[in-house]
């Protein structure tokens, strides 16, 4: 049977049971110590990487607020964009290839996407990123049919923005496009953008971004290991917003009447370039700021390649810069009226008192030519026939002082404070800064300041703003382009009142004997604008200018436009309808010759369609 | 015979409750780990397995230990003759020849080595005249005990086997008299033989997960996709569970497939998630009850075979909990390593159980002669 030969020896072993005994305790409390620093100490940390593991945030953009013109026509609105998400960590390198092709890319295109995806660092592979915006239908159908053998991919509806009006009033509505470094950096609330998201970069779109964005909002889904979403699988542990809606953004209401801005692209159609304002006389709000040529939008929304950039900025007619504000211009005889009314203000200048008009003045040894020999005109005449003799007769009386105090009261030289994007203050050269350009200060420097030449610089606003003065009895407003603003439900939020710069102060008698003078100019036979005017229709009154050009000579000469663009710009500057003003108005033809021949038929032609068709304008 | 006796007065019913507990925790814990999953009746497997395995450990605590030392030999060659086997008849998973197809189940003949190896390394030191002061020539014999079945297992290859083989055949001698001198040769051979192992015998797939391991010690995030991810994911859900868990089969690591095999090596975080710190403390506390009870045993084994056998399998249960934990708590890198009596799979188990039957077995037969 079973016989151990001899008893073994066992007391070689004893003396190594405890340290045994020992070394598997130590062992064991390193390992409690390890499972408690990781439990109870860095649970926190553990647990939110636990909660992210299992949820995947879908976002749910919010809708930017619509534009509306002052009747409710849509001048901004979304469209859907359906846009491809991807989530990194399981997208294998073959699904790369499949999506290449099923979107159309090119094999640089297919490399540029495989770099962009290989080179996210760990962390941020297991969430979502935006690989294509705004697809085609092609592309759309081909990804929505394979979208079950590539789990990676989403593909999400965003709304995108759409113009309808496209360019016409673009300068003023803006665009959008993607947020950059600085935006991200200098947003107020961190989590307001992300890369890829859109922000207002001009226009209304920028200046009102805050109410238009709305905020977005999300739902989050439990997933598993592989992405997958589980419905209706959410864990007890699990205690995370699931969903939260998004707001949209606030609407705005123009004060900008769209009918009006097509009724003046087509009497601009002749015309390669120039601008136009109406306001309203009697609060400020502008119904019309149209400048042309001008970049679409649209376009600009979806990123501009270099090329298109460069023709833009490479255009004689500056689409990229907005007449009505941010480009100043003499205004000739328009201005005219400012310095007849600080004269007539100041009683420097008898009104009746007439001055004859030879064709010229001779200063010194300079000859200063008038547009024809006018004989004897009074101050009125001198209005309605735009007589530069007479203005300088009266510019020595005036003095230039006296000038530029006056235009300064008119908003001249300031800015109106629109509030939508960069605003040009305009110029009025004074006694000393002649001075100090031109060596010494020499008396034709006034008599050209007076008939609104010289180095007087204004914006196409400005002088709007002024001639609504003039039309409402001394006035003047801060333009203003919104109406209100409406919360997502409807509901008013905002509403902005007319704004009162100031008082100009000119007693009521001087401008009825003004305004009498600026009906004529259409009215009158001999009046500058007598051809524009709209027979037994809507009555204007206005002043025409004719600014000339500073000449380009040695810029274009050889370009075959060169004569095109040494020509002057036409103005006509006034309100309607005459006997009853509602609208002051400002129209510049760039490079059109006089002011009568140009920009008194767009005014006329536009205020006739304005208060003639029933139901619509004021 | 005395037998039925002697069972009623000497079993040892710590070592019972203890092995019972965990193996009863291992099948609630499978049953959460698997819960909605396509192996959703793993738990009813296990629990045969565990029947079979408890009839195995009852035979092999009833046969007089003796027999296991006469037939020592026969026994440490028929495993290695398995081990053989499964490169002839073996079936390939992941890459590694591991599993003999049985009839219906498959056997892992690795697994059996190690109750081989602790039975032969017994008899070998059993029979040895010398009580002290051991010299490295005395390891030679006991080192090609070893060294026979190590290199089948790294053939495999099965490093996380090849591994406890070698920690088995570490913790035995460490109970001999062995030179001051001779310990010093052997941690210089270690330290030459370390770089050897790195460029010319680990296949890339095993670098990686050290160096994945070396990277998150020096606490870069590395690379998560790969080896990285599973130890990651493996303390998101220990982390995770807190102080009290979040409760039986709500664990969201594993509910949403996040660990990677829950349900055979890392069943401790899926463990730790749901029944929190309180639940591990409670787990690691009976795993060093049943190394620290081994210990026991084989310091009141009547002879040297027992001793030897009741330290070999303490070293088993000792050094797989504690790589297994080591691995699961980011100590350690990834290698394949069961948690003895918790994991599922059959050889493990039925291994496991073997040797806690030859506890048993020394355990009751301390006094009889």
């Amino acid at each position: 049977m079973i016989t151990l030969s001899q008893r073994r020896e066992v007391g070689e072993f004893r003396k190594r049971y405890r340290w045994m005994a020992l070394f598997v305790v130590l062992v064991f409390a390193g390992l409690i110590v390890r499972v408690a620093q990781v439990q109870l100490f860095q649970r926190d940390r553990w647990s939110g990487i636990a909660q992210q593991n299992i949820t995947k945030t879908l976002e749910l953009p919010a809708t930017r607020g619509v534009i509306r013109d002052v009747e409710g026509r849509v001048v901004a609105s979304n469209r859907p964009s359906y846009d491809v998400y991807a989530t990194p960590r399981l997208l294998h390198p073959e699904d790369l290839e499949r999506i290449t092709s099923l979107m159309g890319l090119t094999h640089d295109e297919g490399e540029a996407l495989e770099g962009r995806i290989g080179g996210l660092p760990a962390e941020r592979r297991t969430h979502q990123i935006q690989l294509f915006r705004d697809i085609d239908r092609d592309q759309l159908a081909a990804i929505e049919t394979h979208l079950a053998e590539l789990p990676a991919l989403d593909i999400i509806t965003v709304p995108l923005r759409d113009y309808p009006y496209a360019t016409l009033g673009a300068h003023l509505i803006g665009y959008l496009n993607e947020v950059n470094e600085a935006d991200l950096a200098s947003a107020s609330d961190p989590r307001a953008y992300r890369p890829g998201d859109r922000i207002g970069r001009n226009g209304l779109e920028k200046r009102y971004e805050t109410l238009l964005k709305g905020s977005r909002g999300f739902r989050r889904v439990v997933v598993d290991a592989r992405g997958r979403a589980l419905e209706g699988a959410t864990p007890d542990s699990l205690d995370v917003e699931m969903l939260r809606k998004p707001v949209p953004g606030h609407d705005i209401q123009l004060t900008l009447d769209m009918r009006l801005m097509e009724a003046f692209d087509r009497a601009f159609r002749p015309h390669p370039s120039g601008a136009a304002v109406v306001v309203d006389i009697h609060t400020g709000a502008v119904r019309a700021l149209y400048s042309k040529p001008v970049y679409d939008p649209n376009e600009m929304s979806s990123g501009l390649s270099t090329r298109r950039y460069a023709e833009l900025t490479a255009d004689p007619f500056r689409p990229l810069i907005d007449k009505t504000i941010y480009e100043t211009y003499f205004p000739g005889s328009t201005f005219k009226v400012i310095t007849a009314l600080g004269a007539l203000q100041d009683a420097v200048v008898d009104p009746a008192e007439r001055v004859e008009c030879t064709g010229f003045i001779k200063i010194g040894r300079q000859k200063f030519r008038c547009s024809k020999r006018h004989d004897w005109v009074d101050l009125y005449d001198s209005v309605v026939q735009s007589c530069n003799v007479y203005f300088w007769e009266l510019a020595e009386e005036v003095g230039i002082e006296r000038i530029n105090r006056f235009a300064e009261a008119f908003g001249f030289a300031e800015r109106t404070g629109i509030g939508v994007n960069s605003e040009a203050k305009g110029f009025l050269a004074t006694r000393e800064w002649y001075e100090e350009h031109y060596g010494a200060f020499r008396i034709g420097y006034t008599l050209n300041t007076a008939i609104g030449q010289g180095n007087t610089r204004v914006t196409v606003l400005q002088l709007a703003m002024a001639y609504a003065a003039i039309a409402n009895g001394g006035t003047l407003y801060v333009p203003q382009v919104v109406q209100n603003v409406r919360a997502p439900d409807g509901s008013l939020s905002e509403t902005f009142q007319p704004r009162t710069k100031r008082d100009i102060g000119i007693a009521a008698q001087h401008l009825d004997l003004i305004r009498r003078a600026l009906v004529d100019v259409v009215q009158d036979e001999d009046g500058t604008a007598y051809r524009a005017r709209n027979e037994d229709g809507v009555p204007v009154a206005g002043k025409t200018g004719t600014a000339q050009v500073v000449s380009r000579k040695g810029r274009s000469e050889e370009s075959s436009s060169a004569w095109y663009l040494d020509r002057s710009h036409g103005w006509f500057a006034g309100f309607a309808p005459a006997d009853d003003p509602q609208v002051a108005f400002a129209v510049l033809v760039e490079h059109g010759g006089s002011g009568g021949a140009s920009a008194a038929p767009i005014a006329t032609a536009v205020m006739q369609k304005y208060f003639s068709e029933p139901g619509e304008g004021e | 015979m005395a037998i039925g006796r002697t069972i009623r007065d000497e079993f040892d019913w710590p070592l019972f409750i203890a092995v019972s507990t965990i193996a009863l925790f291992g099948v609630l814990n499978l049953y959460s780990a698997t819960d909605g999953g396509t192996t959703s009746d793993a738990y009813v497997q296990q629990l045969y397995w565990l029947v079979l395995g408890f009839g195995v450990a009852a035979l092999t605590a009833a046969i007089d230990y003796r027999h296991f030392e006469r037939y020592g030999w026969l026994i440490y060659g028929a495993c290695v003759l398995a081990l053989i086997l499964v490169f002839v008849l073996g079936k390939s998973v992941r890459g590694s020849t591991r599993w003999i197809a049985l009839g219906g189940f498959s056997l892992q003949p690795s697994e059996l080595m190690k109750i081989g190896l602790i039975i032969a390394l017994a008899k070998y030191l059993h029979h040895d005249t010398k009580t002290g002061g051991r010299t490295l020539a005395d390891l030679i014999i006991p080192g090609l005990i070893l060294a026979l079945p190590m290199g089948l297992v790294l053939l495999q290859p099965d490093l996380g086997t090849a591994m406890i083989l070698a920690f088995i055949f570490a913790s035995v001698m460490m109970l001999t008299q062995l030179k001051l001198r001779s310990m010093v040769t052997l941690l210089a051979t270690f330290v030459v033989a370390a770089p050897v192992t790195w460029f010319y015998l680990l296949k890339d797939y095993q670098k990686e997960r050290i160096t994945a391991f070396w990277d998150r010690l020096g606490g870069t995030q590395g690379d998560l996709l790969d080896s990285g991810w599973h130890t990651h994911q493996s303390l998101v859900a220990i982390g995770s569970g807190g102080l009290t868990g979040k409760g039986f089969t709500q664990g969201t690591q594993t509910r949403f497939r996040f660990l990677p095999d829950q349900h055979t090596d890392f069943p401790f975080p899926v463990w730790a998630e749901e029944h929190g710190f309180i639940g591990a403390l409670l787990l690691i506390c009976l795993y060093l009850f049943l190394v620290l009870w081994s210990l026991r045993v084989a310091s009141q084994a009547k002879d040297r075979f027992g001793a030897v056998v009741a330290v070999g399998v303490g070293a088993m249960l000792f050094w797989q909990t504690v790589v297994n934990l080591g691995m699961v708590s980011g100590l350690l890198p990834v290698v394949g390593m069961t948690l003895p009596l918790f994991s599922y799979g059959g050889s493990s188990l039925l291994s496991t159980m073997l040797g806690l039957g030859l506890l048993m077995n020394v355990s009751m037969r301390r006094f009889s002669h």
